[in-house]
């Protein structure tokens, strides 16, 4: 074998690998571990928690784990993981929550009793990722929570123990719970217009990807305020446009065919360089 | 003591203890030698807080048999307060069962009155315990059998673990007079108070959804009567014996602090939960046991380990410093301690303005 022929063998298997692994990035991340996926609809059957509308949604397992606390028996939490579905028409974004909690506990009417309860969290500004525990005082949270004994609440916290609700919420919540024994589940679905309502309420009419987090309490172990099952933060990829192409994919690819015309004018180069001698 | 008052009064440090940015301290002397066991006081004290829907159960002031279960049943045993006097941990505690404070019982009064039934009037279904239940039980065997009476509110604790315990800061010492409050706009009903308080004195309520407490009459202490006069709160008022003393701890003009504080003969209530209470009682005395022939012997009937117990160490030296004051007054000599333990003066008997040019 030649040396132009080892050359060019050379370039094509390298570029060979270049588009591959390029191509393939996108692939394998193309729906990074923390991102919920957000169906775009046109029409809305998805108030309720069992519309039909729901079915064509996909839905993301989303592992909890006890919230970091100072409150007594704070990693005592007995809920592992929601499902959380998410759809957005041209005026509101929903949000379908589904985990398994073997009792309904919708009271908070004896001593003792607590409901179970669930929240999504939001940054206000959704530019900037605030911290995971209620926000910060520079960098709150936009709170949806619902609980068998308030019904819906719609909060805003700057940190720990600061949770305060607005007067009126924005936000609708309707609850399920279906099942018997240790499968059954809850079912809550949250709906709000995609316009911030007000000052300090989240815009879901961000071009960005938007922040969202999860928290479930289960009321018959005792679970309240940050005794709580909590996931990290997670994202809706609003940036990617309705139905369009992952962003990312389109950035991998082009950087990939730049990637690989480099590789070939270098070596066309080198080729012409050596067939010249 | 705050340095407000030391620059308002111009006087010289004291030992008065009260809490961190605090001006003056409520306090509240109970003399357990004249409780009747009457519950003048809890009603009073229920007429004016605790009749809305959810508020039932309660007894902000409540009065048990000691010794007794208490209420709500088992409190002393149930947690809360600090596990030591550095105030960094606290203990663990419960909340307790509506069982344990005990239902409002279902009379069987639309039967006997309008059904012409001819049953006894009792409760509808099963009525196996209440506040009280235990009343005049006591311990002890005839013929030296003993109980007592313990009338119990909120302490207004200089080191409040009800107040420590809530994430939110939902409860507060007040800074005019260390009085500690429920904000019902920042409590969430999550119940840490409850189970943060060793004398179970903040409680849920179930309607609402949030926590509620003693608030030592705050709107009569701060003259929001009619006349905008000034009263004590509603449980000393309306006591028949006038057993309860209140004013300030940092009076050092007053009663209270005389009694705490020189004479040392008003104790807390289980100083060993270290929330540093500042309702303090004068320990009960009873008369020496019987033989079965009737006979006084010098044993005490109520046993000093017990009182112990309740009052900590200090009620040795309480019960001796009364005793030898009372001997000497038998032999016709003067006492002030005397005289405080019976002072009928209302005006010494509550003091609740001497601080109101501050
Ligand atoms: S008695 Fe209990 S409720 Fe009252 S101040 Fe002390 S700790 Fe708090
Ligand atoms: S009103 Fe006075 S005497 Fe009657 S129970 Fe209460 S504290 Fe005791």
């Amino acid at each position: 074998m030649t040396d132009h022929r080892r050359t060019l063998t050379l370039t094509a298997v390298l570029s060979a690998l270049i588009v591959v692994s390029t191509v393939a990035a996108p692939m394998v991340s193309a729906r990074p571990a923390h991102e919920i996926p957000v169906s775009e609809v046109s029409t809305a059957d998805l108030a309720e928690p069992n519309a039909d509308g729901w079915e064509a949604v996909p839905a993301s397992d989303v592992p909890l784990s006890s919230a970091p606390s100072s409150v007594p028996n704070a990693d005592d939490t007995s809920i592992e993981t929601v499902d959380v579905q998410a759809a957005r028409t041209d005026q509101r974004l929903y949000v379908r929550l589904e985990w398994q909690d073997a009792t309904r506990d919708m009271n908070a009417s004896a001593t003792r009793e607590f409901a179970d309860a669930v929240a999504v969290q939001f940054p206000v500004n959704t530019s900037s990722r605030p911290p995971i525990a209620m926000g910060g005082p520079d960098n709150r949270v936009n709170v949806w929570y619902w609980s068998g004994s308030t019904g819906t609440q719609e909060l805003l916290a700057g940190g720990a123990g600061s949770t305060t609700p607005f007067e009126n919420p924005t936000v609708q919540a309707n609850a399920s719970h279906s099942g018997t024994g240790s499968n059954a589940t809850w079912t809550v679905v949250y709906s709000r217009q995609l316009d911030a309502p007000s000052e300090n309420r989240t815009d879901l009419r961000t071009d960005g990807d938007l922040d969202v987090a999860f928290a479930v309490w289960n009321g018959s172990n005792g679970e309240r305020s940050g005794q709580k099952a909590v996931s990290e933060w997670h994202y809706y990829p609003f940036s990617g446009g309705p139905q369009g192409p992952p962003y990312e994919t389109l950035l991998w690819t082009l950087a990939g065919i730049a990637i690989v015309a480099v590789v070939g004018v270098t070596s066309f180069g080198i080729y012409r360089t050596q067939g010249a001698e | 003591m705050s340095t407000d008052q030391q620059d308002d009064q111009g006087e010289e440090d004291t030992l008065v203890n009260v809490a961190d940015g605090v001006d003056h301290q409520v306090a509240m002397v109970m003399d357990l030698n004249k409780c009747i066991g009457c519950q003048t006081c809890t009603i009073a004290c229920k007429n004016l807080w605790t009749e809305d829907g959810g508020s039932e159960y309660m007894y902000w002031n409540n009065v048990e048999t000691k010794p007794g279960e208490g209420y709500p049943r088992g409190w002393e045993d149930s947690g809360g307060g600090w596990e030591s006097s550095e105030h960094s941990d606290r203990s663990p505690g419960e909340i307790p069962d509506d069982e344990d404070y005990g239902r409002a019982w279902e009379f069987n009064h639309e039967e006997i009155m309008y059904e012409g039934s001819d049953e006894p009037l009792r409760p509808r279904d099963g009525a196996e315990w209440g506040p009280n239940w235990d009343e005049d039980q006591g311990a002890g065997e005839y013929p030296n059998s003993y109980y007592f009476y313990l009338p119990r509110i909120c302490n207004h604790c200089t080191h409040p673990s009800c107040v420590e315990a809530c994430p939110r800061s939902a409860l507060y010492k007040r800074q005019e007079d260390g009085i500690v409050l429920v904000d019902q706009d920042r409590c969430r009903g999550y119940r840490y108070c409850v189970e943060g308080c060793p004398y179970k004195k903040v409680y849920y309520n179930t309607v609402s959804k949030k926590s509620e407490k003693c608030i030592f009459c705050y709107p009569r202490i701060e003259g929001e009567g009619p006349d905008g006069e000034t009263f004590a709160p509603a449980c000393a008022e309306e006591c028949p014996p006038q057993l309860r003393l209140v004013g300030f701890l940092d009076d050092e003009e007053g009663p209270i602090h005389k009694l705490v504080n020189e004479y040392e003969v008003a104790l807390p209530l289980h100083p060993e939960f270290r929330t540093q209470p500042n309702v303090y009682y004068i320990p009960p005395f009873a008369p020496g046991q019987h033989t079965e022939d009737g006979e006084t012997v010098d044993i005490d009937r109520i046993p000093r380990q017990y009182l112990r117990e309740l009052f900590g160490d200090g009620v040795d030296e309480a019960l001796d410093t009364i005793d030898a004051h009372r001997q000497r007054v038998r032999q016709g000599g003067d006492s002030e301690l005397m005289e405080l333990l019976q002072d009928k003066n209302p005006a010494k008997q509550y003091r609740l303005e001497v601080f109101d040019d501050d």
